[in-house]
């Protein structure tokens, strides 16, 4: 049979974002794949040498338009570590509750691409219409639906008021029926569940030897999650649960994320019930003491990672920032291979992949 | 600290004294070895049961370059390689960790760094055919070796 090589991006319809696919085809069967980054590649390591840490808070936040608070959490974090600067408890506690809000956001957001790609249109519309109560809230708290700017050095510029909290109740009790009515709804649905198990299948072994992380590697049973493991800000006074599934399909990854996105809702409950007074930032200096510091923190789609070394002036001196979408990236020619051509869709949207992180 | 294990394994494995490892904040501790060191110090972290690793740093200091491998199970341990600035050369790690290559690649366009056996050297990030040195590096250092730097494009021409 001939082959023919079929280029997907670096703009095509299936990808959010460009990212530059080429598949081999033998009929309809994918014999290959290549892959190439870059095309949203704007330097952002190395612009971030030239900026000053505060100015840096808000060029990060720019890295990634779904988990920019996730972000400027890590990197906050990490100065703050630096500096040995101790964040008021409800200043963390605002951190979180964006940081779970933000979760919850990806995930319905992604459910949504998923759908979309995989022609369910209904879903996709359920999905995105959920996702607005989020953004909202998000909205009502920070003055922005993506950008938040809600992180400073030293903790947050925003407080949480009444109006907010009782917001977030009303919102969250409307959220957690919609998010079960989904789960309710894509497993048992026949046709989801023909465009998603047994593709796109990842095992145990090939997770961990690409190092892969989030709810791709927790849907092949990798019971590896920072917030618990190692936890940051002040996860390690909340309680929640780690799902975990087994099959390793695009299918396990959906119901997963769902599974993450009650929990996520049960979080921001927990933290708005245990919402210490106080302060919510200290004031930071300018200068960071010399010296290095590695921080991780789990974003929505897993574990991000961050390097900063500070030579004692306001610019720091080399920064690094590894995002999970790279570790997911590198196995897609493997779970391309052997799979039909319409089931590409399927499996570039099951890993959740975000270009604008990868290429930084 | 739960990479304690590891370290001891590695001080016998390689025969590093305490002096070479540093403890820095957010639980991370950092080892400093030799280049050539780099497999079998990977062999021994994976031997210890630590097979996630997070990420590897490339920076440009005075004289040299830097290589930080981190590696993380619970806390994290971070392995550190100095290269000398005229041999930017060490031995790839994808044979034993697959999930390495993208960071070597990273570092290779970026920094110029050679990893022996990499599996797949081509450009991942920046075009073909680009003639603008690594840009990762320090500025000066950069034009110098590449005097070709590309043109910034001249108002409302097209390139």
């Amino acid at each position: 049979m001939s082959k023919i090589t079929v280029p997907i991006g670096p703009q095509h319809p299936l990808l959010k974002e460009p990212l530059s696919f080429l598949v081999s085809l033998e009929g309809e069967k994918v014999t290959d794949s290549a892959l190439r980054l870059g095309y949203v590649h704007r330097g952002i390591e190395k612009l971030a040498e030239q900026r000053t840490y505060i100015q840096n808070v808000y060029l990060i936040e720019r890295i990634c338009g779904i988990c920019s608070h996730i972000h400027s959490t890590t990197f906050c974090q990490s100065v703050e570590a630096l500096q040995k600067i101790d964040v008021p408890k409800r200043g963390l506690y605002i951190r979180m509750l964006l940081c779970e809000l933000e979760r919850i956001h990806s995930h319905l957001l992604w459910l949504g691409v998923l759908a979309k790609n995989i022609g369910l249109n209904t879903l996709f519309m359920y999905a995105w219409r959920d996702r607005e109560i989020v953004l909202n809230i998000m909205e009502e708290i920070s003055g922005g639906r993506v950008s938040h700017a809600v992180n400073i050095i030293g903790g947050v510029r925003v407080d949480l008021n009444e109006k907010h909290l009782s917001l977030l109740q009303d919102s969250l009790k409307e959220l957690t029926v919609r998010v079960d009515e989904i789960l309710r709804s894509i497993e048992n649905d026949r046709s989801f569940r023909a465009r998603t198990q047994k593709i796109g299948h990842l095992s145990l072994e090939d997770i961990k030897r690409y190092c892969v992380v989030g709810p791709v590697a927790r849907a092949s049973g990798l019971d590896f999650d920072i917030r618990r493991d190692a936890p940051y800000a002040a996860y390690d006074e909340l309680s929640f649960e780690v799902p975990l599934m087994t099959e390793g399909d695009v299918w396990a990854r959906s119901i997963l994320r769902i599974l993450e996105t009650i929990q996520a809702i049960r979080l921001c409950t927990q933290i708005i019930h245990n919402l210490p007074d106080g302060p919510v930032s200290v004031t930071a200096s300018r200068k960071v003491p010399a010296g290095e510091v590695v921080s991780r923190a789990e974003a929505p789609r897993g574990e991000v990672f961050y390097y900063v070394r500070s030579d004692g002036s306001q610019n720091p001196a080399r920064l690094k920032i590894r995002t999970p979408t790279l570790t997911t990236l590198i196995t897609l020619p493997g779970q391309l291979k052997n799979m039909q051509m319409a089931d590409v869709s399927a499996v570039i949207a099951g890993v959740d992949l975000c270009i604008a992180c990868g290429d930084r | 600290m739960s990479t304690d294990k590891t370290i001891v394994n590695l001080q016998n494995t390689l025969k590093i004294d305490r002096s070479s490892i540093k403890l820095l904040p957010m639980n991370e501790q950092e080892i400093s070895i030799e280049k050539q060191q780099i497999l079998s110090a990977v062999e021994t972290i994976l031997k210890s049961g630590i097979s996630h690793l997070s990420a590897i740093t490339c920076q440009q200091l005075e004289n040299e370059f830097v290589l930080l491998y981190h590696f993380w199970k619970s806390d994290g341990l971070t392995l550190r390689i100095s290269l000398d600035e005229k041999c930017l050369q060490i031995d790839s790690i994808c044979l034993l960790i697959p999930g390495a290559e993208f960071y070597e690649r990273e570092a290779r366009e970026m920094f110029g760094i050679e990893f022996l056996g990499l599996p797949n050297p081509t450009p991942l990030l920046l075009p073909d055919g680009w003639q603008g040195g690594y840009p990762m590096r320090k500025k000066e250092q950069a034009n110098k070796e590449n005097p070709k730097d590309t043109p910034r494009q001249e108002k409302g021409k097209s390139v």
